[in-house]
């Protein structure tokens, strides 16, 4: 979006879903005749209507995790963030999908939104309370929230199936031309991690799936597909633009390609290494940096790609390696990839590590190492990304039902979305996915997570569930 | 509109995009036919419409078509608009109405780029993703992103082959009724308004400061390198990061590496054999690669400060003045100009010699610089290689040239000055005697007063005999004074006593320029003489002596 016309609609369009979010929040505070409601409320009045007085209409629809003004996509702002993410939150509570401005709006029309908004939260069927009592109010209209119909689902599993194997793929090859001297297509590079941008950003959670399974052989593509996939998702959350996403699923996917510079009797080696081969693993951060430098011509992309492969294993308090002379601040990509990529790594199993950690055994070790090891805000923003029971988790829930986590909560970090693989009777099951966000007549959730488990101690195969 | 017209419409269409991706390629935004060609392109969309929604054009190998209608085919290899999309994965383009101008002339500008060149490391689907466009979607074909085609087939079966044992999940859930709770230890901080503002803060300085940090690491890899060959590569590194932070305008690294690298050959402890790859780093920062660029920030505008350009110009060697000398001449802004002339003067004196040579330059301008640059070395080195410069074909060379001498001085110059008195050009006659002038010397003083006690300095213009009084009244000594008392007095003979006159008047004029007040009395004298203008000449100088002048 570069024209100044684009760029002034994406403005507006931003603070007015900001608007309409201070609007609600604080009608929960105060009542209708309240002089800071009503003053915002004359605010939102004002913007609407000159939105609507350019454009017509005024559509506010959510899909997924966004808002879209009148079929424009409004990017996580982060100045907004809160405030977006407590409009999602609400929104979704109420199963409202969208409200449409016609006409010229009044302050009367937007308290009768509000009041049904409001009242709708202690409904048990909030949409239709919405609605209901919007029936008289002509200039608003309202519509439920779409859910994702499954044939849709299935054929956005496939994208993304074709997405994730096209960039392990690539990254293959990648490797193999380096090492044979042939040069390497950036072009291509960039396309495979643009692919993956517009997963996370359209279907985060599918994407961030793929990373959960770790059962291939070629552990070395995967880790740094994977790496740069977790990447992506924590830029996005931190309100990076895609052009720095890009950026950073780049420097991700190349973060580790010092490693080809391992003999292989040495990667591929099944106990554990003694110091002299520690002594060559240390070295893969200077081997990357040279080898990124070797790639191509000196540019803003191939400078940060060195720096996060030199960087990625020093830590945050310069704890790790290599070694350096001066003291120095770790780029902020670096940190980045050295989250996603120690996450990664303790989650999967390596052919010097034979046992991965669950999970959330593997963020519980990741909290300890927080300001020490890790970037404590990057890590702060990343649990937030993966709830504390990330994708892939086996929980044991109490109601007796075996499951493996597919799609973590931003909102509900605790109430992940989980797949039964044993029901409450002890049969084994595939497929049937359960929200545990759901509610019983009596306001009181269904199911809540029990325990959890450790797959690998069962030889649990996630990519026959979550692929 | 009917359905063949739309068609015809949409073929239009096809071919304004076409013209267009030709005609920004050869003209800038603000030609004529660059902007009458967006109108026209623009005008053709906004017609189509104004009876459709939106524009959809699929793309194969050879052929674009609109809604099964071909509007396009080409064979050619180049020039194939159709094929041109296709090879980078692009199936479909859909442009919708609401498409703006700018939106428009934004996808004609990406797709009349050159794509074949090296420096582009985008192709034009990732052109379009980065723009992200409102009103212009596109599928693209990933399949040719895969290195492998059947590898996600492969990886899956593989994965199936390894399917869960039924009993290791029912042991899970058996385990899970004995084994104690265990619930995720990690918790979930929610995220505060200081912790966004801090994220701000870090977002704001992420893409700065990323070029100091690679130099940098380069610095540390000193340390980290071990053979031969470490080294030969980190010299190409150095080289490469000086190239690029010339390219990005950035001279302060380029000191700051440079400043470095003499630091490590400074060190006593480090070898020897590894200080000559740092030495040829920082003769590569003199070379013609480096110097170009500066000479193309220099002439950019951009604003910097002489005192970096001086220190850059420090850590140079002589190889650094072929170079400098070359792209004085291709600079076109005077004050980038200045600044190589003052670093040419700094580094010249290394190497005369190699200055020298751009006294043989083609460009007469170039040549006057190199010139003027061997005045403020003051070398007198330089005057064997001024000397043949004194004939050249330009009139401001040669004087440029005659001025040098004349501030070198030495032996060697007289001749070609008194030869240059005699020069045709009265350009050339009055810059060696002026340079003459600036010898100062005895010689010099000897070749003007012969030149005036010539029986032909009579016959001499005006204006130049006067230059000739002005320059001998440099030297303020007795026998100037008395040559000059000796003209005044002089009795014109009867023929040709005009152009003695004046020869006198100019001895009156000299004599109040010498500032000796011993004249006064004779200049009193030749105040009431018949002719008028010795008479006004000595008035003059009496006037100039009493007011110390």
């Amino acid at each position: 979006m570069d024209s100044k016309q684009e760029r002034e609609l994406h403005k507006n369009a931003k603070e007015l879903i900001n608007q309409i979010s201070v609007v609600l929040r604080t009608s929960q505070i105060h009542d209708a005749n309240n002089v800071a409601l009503a003053s915002s409320i004359n605010r939102l009045v004002a913007m609407i209507n000159a939105m609507v007085s350019q454009e017509n209409i005024l559509v506010l629809e959510l899909r997924g995790e966004f808002f879209y003004i009148n079929e424009y996509r409004i990017r996580y702002s982060l100045e907004y963030l809160l405030n977006f993410d407590f409009m999602v939150r609400e929104f979704k509570k109420r199963e409202l999908g969208n409200v449409t401005f016609k006409g010229q709006i009044r302050a009367d029309d937007i308290k009768a939104f509000i009041k049904a908004f409001n009242d709708a939260s202690f409904s048990q069927e909030p949409f239709n309370t919405i609605h209901d009592e919007m029936t008289n109010v002509r200039n608003i209209d309202v519509g439920i929230l779409k859910k994702v119909v499954e044939d849709d689902a299935l054929d956005v599993r496939k994208m993304v199936k074709k997405t994730y194997f096209n960039a392990v793929s690539f990254t293959q090859g990648v490797i193999n031309k380096i090492k044979s001297g042939e040069k390497v297509n950036i072009k291509k590079a960039k396309r495979v991690v643009e692919s993956m941008v517009d997963q996370i950003l359209e279907e985060e959670q599918m994407l961030l799936g793929m990373t959960a399974i770790k059962d291939y052989d070629e552990y070395t593509y995967h880790h740094s597909v994977n790496v740069s996939i977790l990447a992506i998702a924590l830029g996005q959350r931190l309100g990076m633009s895609r052009r720095m996403l890009t950026e950073l699923g780049m420097v991700s996917l190349f973060h580790d390609i010092g490693k080809m510079d391992i003999p292989n009797d040495i990667l591929n080696k099944p106990s554990n290494f003694n110091d002299d081969e520690w002594n060559i693993i240390r070295k893969h951060p200077v081997w990357g940096l040279r080898a990124i430098l070797k790639l191509k011509r000196f540019d803003d992309l191939t400078i940060k790609s060195a720096i996060v492969a030199f960087e990625h294993h020093m830590n945050f308090d310069l704890s790790g390696y290599p070694k350096i002379r001066r003291g120095i601040k770790l780029d902020l990509l670096s940190r980045i990839v050295s989250l996603a990529d120690q996450y990664d790594a303790m989650t999967s199993a390596r052919v010097y590590s034979r046992i991965p950690l669950s999970p959330d055994k593997a963020l519980s070790i990741m909290m300890e190492r927080a300001g020490t090891q890790l970037d404590p805000l990057l890590f702060k923003f990343f649990t937030n990304m993966v709830g504390v029971y990330p994708i892939g988790t086996l929980v044991m829930l109490d109601s007796r039902e075996l499951g493996l986590v597919c799609e973590s909560n931003q909102l509900f970090p605790n109430r992940p979305r989980v797949m039964i693989i044993v029901n409450d009777a002890g049969t084994r099951t595939k497929g049937t996915v359960i929200d545990l966000t759901e509610k019983n007549d009596k306001d009181l959730y269904i199911r809540s997570i029990r325990k959890t488990l450790d797959p690998n101690k069962y030889n649990i195969n996630l990519a026959e569930y979550l692929l | 509109m009917e359905i063949n017209e739309d068609l015809k419409a949409a073929k239009e269409i096809v071919q304004s995009i076409l013209r267009a991706k030709k005609i920004i390629r050869m003209y800038p935004a603000n030609n004529p036919i660059y902007v009458k060609t967006i109108e026209d392109c623009f005008a053709r969309f906004s017609d189509y419409f104004n009876y459709r929604e939106d524009l959809v054009l699929k793309i194969r190998q050879n052929e674009i078509s609109w809604e099964s209608e071909q509007v396009y085919a080409s064979v050619e290899k180049e020039e194939n608009l159709a094929l041109f999309f296709f090879k980078d994965g692009l199936r479909e383009v859909t442009f919708k109405r609401g498409l703006s101008s700018g939106e428009m002339e934004d996808f004609l500008k990406i797709i009349a780029m050159d794509f074949e060149r090296d420096i582009v490391d985008d192709d034009i689907v990732t052109l379009l993703w980065e723009r992200d466009f409102q009103n212009i979607q596109y599928i693209a074909d990933d399949a040719m992103l895969a290195d492998e085609d059947t590898y996600q087939d492969r990886t899956l079966e593989e994965i199936e082959e390894r399917s869960n044992d039924p009993d290791n999940i029912m042991k899970a859930y058996q385990d899970a009724f004995s084994e104690q709770d265990i619930s995720s230890e990690a918790s979930i901080a929610p995220l505060s308004d200081a912790d966004l503002q801090q994220l701000m803060q870090m977002l704001d300085h992420e893409g700065s400061g990323k070029t100091e940090k690679l130099v940098d690491l380069l610095f540390e890899l000193p340390y980290l390198s071990e053979t031969r060959a470490d080294f030969e590569e980190l010299t190409v590194f150095f080289t490469s990061a000086s190239e690029f932070v010339m390219q990005s305008g950035d001279l302060v690294i380029m000191n700051s590496i440079l400043s470095r690298l003499s630091g490590l050959i400074g060190e006593p402890h480090i070898d020897d054999e590894i200080k000559k790859y740092f030495r040829r780093v920082i003769s590569y920062a003199g070379g013609s690669t480096i110097i170009k660029l500066l000479g193309e920030i220099l002439d950019s505008g951009q604003e910097i400060e002489d005192k970096v350009v001086e220190e850059y110009v420090r850590y140079l060697d002589k190889s650094a003045i072929p170079p400098l000398m070359n792209v004085l001449g291709e600079l076109e802004s005077i004050h980038a100009r200045k600044i190589v002339i003052d670093a040419l003067i700094f580094l010249g004196p290394k190497d005369i010699t190699s200055l020298a040579k751009g006294l043989n330059d083609a460009r007469w301008f170039v040549v006057r610089n190199i010139i003027y640059i061997f005045r403020k070395i003051a070398d007198k080195r330089a005057v064997e290689f001024l000397l043949k410069t004194v004939r050249h074909t330009d009139i401001r060379v040669r004087k440029e040239v005659i001025r040098a001498l004349g501030e070198l001085g030495g032996g060697g110059v007289f001749q070609t000055l008194r030869e240059c008195l005699e020069d045709q050009e009265p350009q050339i006659r009055s810059a060696a005697l002026r340079a003459l002038g600036t010898v100062a010397s005895e010689a010099a003083k000897r070749i003007i007063l012969d030149k005036i006690s010539d029986k032909a300095f009579k016959d001499v213009d005006f204006d130049e005999k006067k230059e000739y009084f002005e320059v001998l009244s440099k030297w303020k000594d007795k026998d100037v004074f008395a040559f000059l008392v000796e003209l005044l007095k002089k009795k014109p003979f009867l023929f040709g006593s005009a152009k003695m006159e004046e020869i006198r008047a100019c001895s009156a004029y000299s004599l109040g320029l010498l500032g000796n007040k011993d004249a006064m009395p004779i200049l009193t004298k030749f105040k009431g003489d018949a002719s008028k203008l010795v008479r006004e000449f000595s008035y003059t100088a009496i006037k100039r002596l009493e007011h110390g002048q």
